[in-house]
């Protein structure tokens, strides 16, 4: 809801900044932006009461007063019977229908009404339905105007539960599904109750009699009817919030003077069927329990102020809540207005002293997972929704997509796509493991497994002992022996033939039920614990590395550590790993053979094959100054 | 000369890492498990009962429809949209005074830069004679200080939660000067507590949860959501 900072600051008598308005605002719940001084405010869902300009300054009068005196028209309405049936008085309790007619169409707009649409850059349709859309944004109350040169039969309101197309005002064309109330005439649907008129009966830039309608809607019968036929309407945002049903006469009195304002009104006539009645909320007055509730310590007096500041009646030891509050009905609400108007950073705060909490006992994933990751592996959380059914799959009602339309059944189909993930990303030793609870669906009973899968690929580590080695189901079977030496991991193979892969190397996986663990005593000493403090992450590159080898030959054992330093401290932005691969210690000839492995990746672009020889010739050109060592080839 | 085999280089062998969502999880929830909080964990397929009526959200509540929620088996079960339902689940089988914390993966139909359909959250419950907003007060700022430090500078806003009268969301001024909203809390709303068999007379409640995304972009300093769910090992292996 967008209120320019002027329309606040001029219908108060006090003339705070606009810095000072935004705080009251944030202090009261209203939280919003500030663009070109005009607040834009996020109204919570329970305060459709403040979906209006009058509706926040209610709000604000508990720090500033109005001296707001909009004029109203105050001479008599006549009436008149307009030929209308109301199927649905549970829908629409109250309901009048305003006959108004003018000499000659308006085009010119004056005061608030002009202000209205140049001050929020609004675009203007015809008068009337200019004039009913800048009384929903003054007051709060949705009104529809039908040009009464359409309205020539009887109106009824019912409910339908059938498909029927309807053509909105804006021209656009909704199939209406379910249940719905409408309007017709003769069948004809001329108004989605509550959301937006037909084009049928809209009125036009040359309309000079209309049919203004104000209503009261039940809130939960028009709620999600916007979403579900996505058209953006305004009055159903209020309606579904709830309006104030107390509102009409005033809201049909000023929309009559707005109208005078601008013309000469040839004809007034009022037909109205009210079946509402207004049964007022009351609260026992109860301060100490508000106390209680806040944590505060404020007197009777000041808490019958506070909520007179809000509209709320005093009676004896009674509080009556006003008619626009139907979020407000118990001590709790009362409290929570209490605390927004001493602000929630101005109440105090009483130290909280909860019992100690009861010891964690070490659970066998949090060992399992320390193990993993002791190993080398990688903990992955993938979410659950998958494309394809299989057996007991549960079912998305509403998936967002197609390829999303069940739970998992499995985490291993996951974390092979884990691992081609990062084998396309040039990654040749790869571990990982999820936890996670996998539902299924048996005999209507949805059941619940907390399971581990765990997947394995390529080179077992990088040091010069593990580089060549690569991981299989023999090697991950006898690696799982040292956490359970009774329980057999069962380690499978998964064939690479239907994978989209260039990587031959095997991929050995397993999936268990923590179940199957229970019975076994676990003496692994670890286990996983929270961090004491969080990294600082440093953003990755999305652009591939490339890798080079250098094998040197080192004839004076004794320069080894040179050599290491020299590569370890060698600095390039560019060089983003470096490990020995390959260490050979030849006992006669006193010589030494060390493989190094540099990576090199770039944060802005992929790298030239040119810039990384070039780094590569400044590496080697630095550690061939080191006596006695080579590179063979070189 | 004969070679000292001391100097072949070091056989280290890498360790992995967890997750950082599942790690900052874990810090949360055993800052609040420092505070007294027990953990508890329940279904992610979970009723309509527990994820909605029991915490006051309405049949009507425009969380509860199908563009939000994701519902399953032909409507006999939700995805679970926070974590308050394992409270419910709770509260049904104790008697106050209590205090739950429940952390976990929670899911509603968003899917954009910034909103995934999967998530996680950590939310805690107090229940006990004369629980009041000051006290809640205090927890919230021990939770902040310890997760920001104790200059952060802190925001209290009135908000609106079905489950909790009055609710809270509460901001934290970030280094460029922008509040940024860090949790959700308030005093249970007493119809909650009703519905768990609770005297709303004798006991009073508070309540808060925090999506552990948001906390863990922030403690670590990365940008995109959308990161942590990629399995990256290069993005990963930074976790250790």
């Amino acid at each position: 809801m967008k209120i320019p900072y002027q329309y606040i600051v001029q219908s108060i008598e006090e003339n705070p900044c606009i810095e000072e308005i935004s705080d009251r605002l944030f202090q009261l719940g209203h939280e919003h932006e500030i663009e070109d001084g005009i607040f834009d405010i996020e109204i919570t869902p329970n305060r459709g009461d403040c979906l209006s300009l009058i509706g926040i300054l209610r709000d604000l009068n508990v720090f500033y007063k109005s001296n707001r005196n909009d004029d109203i028209y105050s001479g008599t309405i006549e009436e008149f019977k307009l030929d209308f049936e109301n199927c649905v008085p549970k829908f629409c309790p109250k309901i009048s229908f305003l006959k108004l007619e003018i000499n000659k169409e308006v085009h010119e707009y004056k005061g608030l009404l002009r202000d209205y649409f140049n001050d929020l850059h609004l675009t203007k349709n015809n008068f009337f339905t200019d004039v009913s859309n800048y009384l929903m944004y003054e007051i709060g109350q949705p009104t529809h105007c039908y040009d009464a040169s359409k309205i020539k039969d009887k109106i009824l309101l019912k409910e339908i539960n059938h498909d029927l197309d309807f053509e909105t005002l804006l021209g656009k064309t909704i199939k209406l599904r379910g249940k719905n109330n409408v309007f017709f005439i003769n069948e004809e649907p001329i108004n989605l109750a509550g959301i937006m008129g037909g084009k049928n009966s809209a009125c036009s830039t040359d309309t000079t009699s209309i049919i203004l309608e104000c209503a009261y809607f039940e809130p939960e019968e028009i709620m999600g009817k916007s979403v579900k036929y996505d058209i953006n309407s305004d009055a159903a945002h209020k309606f579904e919030r709830g309006v104030d049903p107390l509102s009409h006469d005033k809201v049909i009195r000023r929309f009559i003077r707005i109208v005078q304002d601008h013309t000469e009104i040839k004809s007034i006539m009022l037909h109205t069927c009210d079946n509402y009645e207004h049964k007022p909320t009351n609260i026992s007055l109860d301060h100490n329990k508000i106390n209680r509730i806040i944590g505060t310590n404020i007197s009777r007096n000041e808490y019958i102020d506070c909520l007179q500041s809000l509209g709320f009646k005093i009676n004896d030891n009674s509080v009556t809540v006003p008619p626009y509050r139907n979020d407000v009905s118990v001590h709790n609400d009362l409290a929570e207005e209490i605390a927004r108007i001493i602000g929630y950073d101005n109440i105090p705060i009483k130290k909280i002293k909860i019992p100690n909490a009861k010891q964690e006992i070490d659970s066998t994933e949090d060992k399992i997972r320390a193990f993993l990751v002791n190993n080398g592996f990688y903990e992955i959380i993938n979410s659950p929704f998958v494309e394809h059914a299989h057996e007991n799959s549960i079912s998305i009602d509403n998936p967002l997509d197609t390829t999303r339309m069940f739970l998992r059944t499995d985490i291993s189909k996951s974390l092979i796509e884990n691992l081609l993930y990062n084998e396309r990303r040039q990654k040749d030793s790869i571990k990982l493991f999820e936890v996670a609870d996998i539902y299924s669906i048996e005999k209507n009973q949805v059941l619940v497994t907390k399971k581990i899968s765990i997947i394995a690929s390529g080179r077992v580590g990088k040091n010069y002992k593990d580089f060549s080695k690569t991981m299989n189901v023999k090697y991950m079977n006898d690696l799982f022996k040292e956490f359970l030496p009774d329980f057999n991991f069962n380690f499978k193979n998964i064939s690479r033939e239907l994978l989209n892969s260039k990587s031959k190397s095997e991929i050995v996986f397993c999936e268990i039920d923590f179940k199957e663990l229970q019975s076994y005593n676990c003496n692994y000493k670890d286990k996983f614990l929270p961090p004491r403090e969080f990294i600082k992450y440093k953003p990755i590159s999305e652009f591939p590395s490339s890798v080079r080898d250098i094998s040197y030959l080192i004839k004076d054992s004794t320069k080894i550590n040179s050599l290491r330093d020299v590569i370890f401290n060698h600095k390039n932005p560019i060089l983003r790993d470096v490990f020995i691969f390959d260490y050979y210690q030849n006992k006669k000839t006193d010589e030494i053979k060390m493989g190094f492995r540099f990576t090199f990746q770039s944060h802005d672009k992929t790298l030239t094959f040119d810039e990384i020889d070039n780094a590569i010739e400044l590496i080697i050109s630095e550690t061939l100054d080191i006596n006695s060592i080579s590179i063979p080839g070189i | 000369m004969s070679i000292d085999k001391d100097i072949s280089p070091k056989l280290t062998s890498e360790i992995g890492s967890y997750h950082p969502i599942n790690q900052t999880k874990a810090y949360i929830i055993k800052m609040l498990s420092d505070i007294g909080f027990n953990h508890i964990t329940g279904p992610e397929v979970e009723m309509e009962e527990y994820n909605f009526d029991m915490l006051n959200i309405k049949k009507t509540h425009p969380a509860r429809q199908m563009h939000d929620t994701f519902y399953v088996n032909n409507k006999s079960h939700v995805l679970r949209t926070h974590t308050s339902p394992v409270q419910i689940r709770t509260m049904l089988e104790d008697a106050p005074p209590f205090a739950y914390s429940s952390g976990g993966k929670v899911f509603r139909k968003d899917d954009d830069a910034t909103h995934l359909p999967m998530f996680h959250q950590v939310e805690g419950i107090y229940v006990d004679k004369d629980v009041n907003f000051s006290q809640l007060k205090d927890l919230i700022y021990k939770i902040i200080y310890d997760l920001f430090g104790n200059n952060a500078e802190v925001r209290f806003r009135p908000s609106y939660f079905p489950f909790t009268e009055p609710s809270a969301e509460v901001d934290i001024l970030s280094d460029s000067g922008n509040w940024l909203e860090i949790l959700g809390c308030g005093i249970v709303n007493p119809i909650v507590l009703e519905n768990c068999n609770i005297d709303s007379e004798e006991f009073s409640g508070l309540a808060f949860g925090l999506g552990v995304e948001r906390i863990a972009m922030l403690k670590y300093g990365v940008n995109d959501i959308r990161d942590f769910y990629k399995s990256n090992l290069d993005f990963l292996a930074q976790f250790k």
